[in-house]
């Protein structure tokens, strides 16, 4: 992916801070090598590396599980993007230790890895 | 079945942001610091939008530099994310943060969402906040989450496969796992 600052194209996701995503995929138009003031940028607007979690939840993650949730009436509600902006949040609770942080790397991280696994020469298959 | 959400939009350019909240981390966890680490997840996506190129130039030149405050940080956000086709939001344990820094992001996210019709929060946290996130919110669809008795299996013969003294078990006990552990939890 070129170096040179670019508009946002598709196939791009933010899961994670900056520095991972350019050592796993090369997805980040933002070159954090040469451009020094756009690394400042980032950690002035926060010192928060919320990557750094996530690395433990990749590595303890089950995939499947918690998947009946994807196919609930609420999760469609959702996720469906024709609707517009009719029920934009979803609030999964339950106790502490069932999963659910997990959970929702199950569902979100997939579906980053899998967007960010498209070139812009592929089109994702539909079901 | 994420893909399921792919085929819905039809659209590839999709960002996901993720930010955990922790008990431990309270401190450090504020609500500026908060929204701080979504906007820097959602810009580095690209090129940095000029705007806050500028914000930060500016902010640099105050008192020998200064952190953005919550209201700046909207504004931003704002103006930064109208123009992305999909993004998903996630925070995780949104109940291990400080009630007065909660209600901050939440309300920040609350105007967000009100500009860009195509932003999507996916919160978890515990069933005692369950009121917190409605009131903030016009409209929040509720999922309660409990683990299904093949979620337990699965996760129990996980843990099992990494047992670090594999010589303690034998297939008696293995079964007795399996079979009490699901068992039990559906009880509860």
């Amino acid at each position: 992916m070129s170096s040179e600052p670019q508009q946002v194209t598709g196939n791009v996701n933010s899961f994670n801070s900056f520095n991972v995503l350019t050592a796993h995929n090369s997805i980040v138009n933002f070159d954090t090598e040469t451009d020094t003031e756009g690394r400042q940028i980032l950690q002035w607007l926060s010192p928060l590396e919320p990557q750094q979690r996530h690395q433990g939840v990749r590595t303890d993650r089950l995939d499947g599980m918690g998947n009946w949730m994807l196919e609930t009436n609420e999760f469609r509600k959702w996720s469906d993007i024709e609707d517009g902006c009719i029920e934009p949040v979803l609030f999964c609770h339950g106790n502490p230790g069932v999963g659910k942080t997990y959970l929702r790397y199950n569902n979100t991280f997939r579906l980053a890895r899998d967007n960010a696994n498209v070139t812009d020469d592929q089109q994702i298959a539909p079901l | 079945m994420i893909d399921s959400l792919c085929d819905q939009t039809g659209r590839e350019d999709i960002a996901v942001i993720g930010l955990y909240c922790d008990f431990l981390a309270q401190r450090e966890q504020s609500s500026t610091d908060m929204l701080g680490a979504i906007l820097k997840q959602l810009i580095c996506r690209g090129k940095i939008p000029e705007h806050i190129r500028e914000a930060f130039r500016k902010a640099k030149k105050e008192f020998g530099g200064r952190g953005p405050r919550l209201p700046d940080l909207v504004e931003l956000m704002k103006k930064a994310i109208v123009s992305l086709p999909l993004v998903f939001i996630c925070i995780d344990a949104i109940d291990e943060s400080i009630p007065r820094h909660r209600r901050e992001l939440l309300e920040s996210l609350r105007e967000i969402i009100r500009v860009s019709i195509n932003t999507r929060i996916f919160l978890t946290g515990r069933p005692h906040i369950e009121d917190e996130i409605v009131k903030g919110f016009s409209k929040v669809v509720r999922i309660h989450f409990s683990p299904t008795q093949d979620d337990i299996k699965s996760y129990l013969e996980m843990r099992l496969s990494r047992d670090t003294d594999p010589y303690a078990m034998d297939d008696e006990l293995r079964t007795d796992i399996m079979r009490v552990i699901p068992e039990r939890i559906s009880e509860v």
